[in-house]
């Protein structure tokens, strides 16, 4: 073919696939508006509502309410603070969701170009991006400071002189002088992240994403940029410090609490060494997912406490749980609450809005607490108590710790809770609450008289167990509570003394058994 | 070139174990395959044994690495070192583990789709039919799931909300094959409002999350939710034909 033609082929094909693609993004820019429409329509509108309005009929059963688009304020984004997304920040919060919120990460069931069409329609729910000419500034991650002790310290040096103890509390668990009170733009209350259990951070838990947060701030909440404190090496001083509150990775659910066999008195405070010491309380840590209670009326759809961390040990005499769990505020039955959007640091968090000037009615708090619950007593087979609180066969029975006090029930269903006698009440323990923390021991003997309330412990049988979790500052009480499911609870029986002896005689055994053999092939070495 | 009897030996001995390991299907269990190895290993020493030629060639070398020799290569004398260390340790190994108590939770088994009461077989949703209004009913439908399942079966329906993960039966997956377009309608009635304390013995009722929606939904949300169910995922309801 003529060489002069097939040129001028590949040009005209040039021009026509350029000219389509530059029509085409004139057309959508991003996606297609109006096939975004119907994705939206179909997918969307139950939380964010018909007009983007964040206000669908689920969003007042979330916190955090999901997003109100009319505002144009995205909280996670590459670009400065106040600033609207890049296409891509709202690509990546499409594809990957938000942890811990009902944004789920939709690559699963939308194309790329389904989530680039839906995009682009929720857009234009907001003038902003229309009046958006010039393109967007974005902040990058700069070169990487591996995270050390050194750049830790710094970094916890930032955390101070930044003040962002002021919200995230002196040890990062969202317990600030002023979390409590703080609101968003639209007015609702806002909790700052408690810092030590980074699975639950929406934009990502590692330090790169520590870092763009800390630079980019959350647009519409208390969260400000520190850009202009903050250099490259100060960001990755600041991220490394943050990532460092957390465990390396997210734990697991292992289903079954070992409680290992300690010699003498178990110490009911939970600051006591006895409780880091490896050879008495400091062993395994088991960490279980807390959920709101949202079986029986009234239900709890945003539970405060999401994770509770148990410990277990058991003497001759008794057996002894450490549970820990995170708490923005220590509360008891009583206390007024502190006035949400009345008391929060003005200066520091340009972007927060106060609640207005109407007076509200002082509200007062409930107590904190926790409960662990077994089964009243063994039962037949596999069968278990309905988890949540017994069935009416089936009892279950509670050891509740109260803002101090400890009480055991027993329970046939969730309204059915009866505290035992004053006789029957044998629970110690001790501890409390310190820097948006609970750690509490609850104790009691292994056997007791009452067989048919009390569950009794032997070493080697699995007996279920499962926890219960209330923040009196979050309205929570009786049925409003944090649950978990059933798991078990083993007494790990001592290791019998075989297990050490046996096996060095039988390794010995055969070394002298090889040695022998040796021995007897040399003598006869003649007839080899 | 010939193979040396002991390499052959070797050679079969190996195979075999391989064979059994690994071409047996469904996989056998390492006490039945130790039991056929101890048979093989047997039925290979009585071979060997019975010609005192095929002996010679069989044990000689064995005897003659385990005696050693001055003129031993450093090869053959590291050698005989380690298999006067690995022999006793493996069977050192071997009574740690039979002597080292194991505990196991007691495995729950459960019937995952038992049979329905009769009351709740042949019914029909109500709203099925209803063409004219049927986007309004899927959309109640839609309203109803967003406000009280999502929480455990997700944004997406496909178990995965954000309470999914505290509970030990995880909620349905609306959107996997073989879940909802192999049941009828009114099996998802049934359990939706008669929830998972309503299940039989057999199917753990005491473990499953599932509220008893009758309790908290009047009938004509259940049976809209429903709609929602396989509007939203496109599957078909299985019928009674």
């Amino acid at each position: 073919m003529n060489k002069i033609v097939m040129r001028k082929v590949v040009i005209l094909l040039f021009l026509m696939l350029l000219s389509s693609n530059s029509f085409a993004q004139e057309k959508s820019g991003f996606g297609n508006v109006e096939a975004g429409k119907k994705i939206y329509t179909k997918r969307c509108i139950f939380c964010h509502g018909e007009q983007g309005g964040g206000d669908g009929p689920a969003a007042e059963r979330f916190n955090p309410r999901p997003r109100d688009f009319t505002m144009g304020l995205f909280k996670y984004r590459t670009t400065p603070n106040g600033m609207i997304p890049t296409d891509d920040d709202l690509f990546k919060v499409v594809t990957k969701g938000l942890p811990g919120t009902g944004m789920p990460s939709w690559e699963s069931i939308l194309s790329s170009q389904e989530r680039r069409d839906v995009i682009a329609y929720v857009k234009t729910f907001t003038k902003k991006f229309e009046r958006q000419k010039e393109a967007l500034p974005v902040i990058e991650v700069g070169k990487e400071i591996a995270s050390s002790d050194e750049s830790i310290e710094k970094g916890r040096a930032l955390f101070k002189s930044l003040e962002c103890f002021k919200c995230h509390g002196n040890e990062g668990r969202g317990n600030g002088p002023s979390a409590l009170t703080l609101t968003d733009d639209k007015g609702d209350p806002i909790r700052p992240r408690n810092l030590t259990l980074n699975w639950h951070f929406r934009g990502g838990g590692e330090a790169k994403d520590i870092y763009m947060r800390v630079n980019t701030g959350l647009n519409g909440t208390p969260m400000p940029s520190f850009k202009d404190s903050l250099d490259n090496e100060k960001s990755w001083h600041l991220a490394n410090f943050v990532r460092s509150l957390s465990p390396s990775s997210r734990p697991e659910i292992n289903g079954v609490i070992k409680s290992k066999k300690v010699l003498g008195n178990i110490p009911a405070d939970p600051s006591d060494p006895f409780w880091q010491d490896a050879g008495a309380g400091g062993g395994a840590e088991y960490w279980f997912p807390m959920v709101g209670q949202v079986i029986r009326e009234p239900r709890h759809f945003t539970p405060t406490v999401r994770d509770i961390f148990v410990k277990s040990v058991y003497s001759d005499k008794e057996i002894a749980f450490l549970l820990r769990w995170n708490d923005p505020s220590e509360s008891k039955d009583g206390e007024p609450l502190p006035v949400v959007g009345g008391e929060g640091d003005e200066d520091l968090f340009e972007g927060a809005t106060s609640a207005g000037g109407e007076e509200k009615p002082v509200a007062t708090a409930l107590d904190d607490a926790v409960a662990i619950q077994f089964p009243s007593h063994a039962l037949e087979g596999l069968r278990k108590p309905y988890f949540l609180m017994g069935d009416e066969k089936n009892g279950v029975n509670l050891w509740t710790w109260k803002a101090g006090r400890l009480q055991e029930s027993n329970a046939n269903g969730i309204d059915k809770e009866v505290v035992q006698g004053s006789a029957n009440q044998a629970l110690s323990g001790g501890g409390g609450y310190h820097e948006g923390q609970y750690k509490v021991v609850i104790k009691r003997s292994l056997m007791t008289a009452d067989q048919e309330k009390d569950m009794q412990f032997e070493a080697g049988k699995f007996v279920p167990i499962a926890f219960y979790a209330w923040d009196g500052h979050n309205a929570e009480s009786n049925t409003k509570r944090s649950i978990s499911h059933w798991y078990f609870l083993l007494l790990e029986p001592p290791i019998p003394r075989d297990v050490y002896v046996k096996p060095p005689l039988v390794a010995f055994g055969v070394f002298g058994c090889l040695l022998l053999l040796q021995r007897k092939l040399r003598k006869n070495h003649g007839k080899l | 070139m010939r193979i040396p009897l002991i390499g052959k030996v070797a050679i079969i001995w190996v195979s075999l174990y391989l064979a059994l390991k690994f071409l047996v299907s469904p996989s056998l269990p390492s006490s039945v395959i130790f039991m056929y190895m101890s048979l093989i290993t047997v039925c290979i020493l009585l071979f060997v044994s019975v010609f005192p030629e095929d002996a010679e060639a069989f044990f000689g070398p064995i005897k003659r690495f385990i005696a050693g020799d001055q003129t031993d290569s450093a090869v053959r004398k590291l050698g005989r070192v380690a298999m006067f260390a690995i022999i006793p340790l493996f069977f050192g190994h071997r009574s740690y583990q039979a002597n080292m108590p194991s505990y196991e939770p007691p495995l729950e088994q459960r019937i995952v789709h038992p049979a329905p009461p009769t009351e709740f077989t042949g019914m029909y949703n109500p709203y099925r039919e209803d063409h004219e209004h049927f986007a309004e009913n899927v959309k109640r439908g839609g309203e109803v799931f967003y406000r009280n399942c999502v929480f455990c079966h997700g944004d997406k329906l496909d178990g995965t909300g954000i309470f999914a993960e505290g509970f030990n039966l995880r909620p349905a997956n609306f959107q996997e094959n073989g879940v909802i377009n192999m049941l009828q309608e009114s099996y998802l009635f049934w359990r939706i409002s008669k929830g998972g304390i309503g299940l039989p013995e057999e199917s753990t009722p005491w473990n499953s999350a599932m509220p008893r929606w009758e309790a908290i939904l009047p009938e004509e949300d259940r049976w809209k939710a429903i709609l929602f169910l396989y509007d939203y995922t496109g599957y078909k309801p299985r019928t009674w034909e």
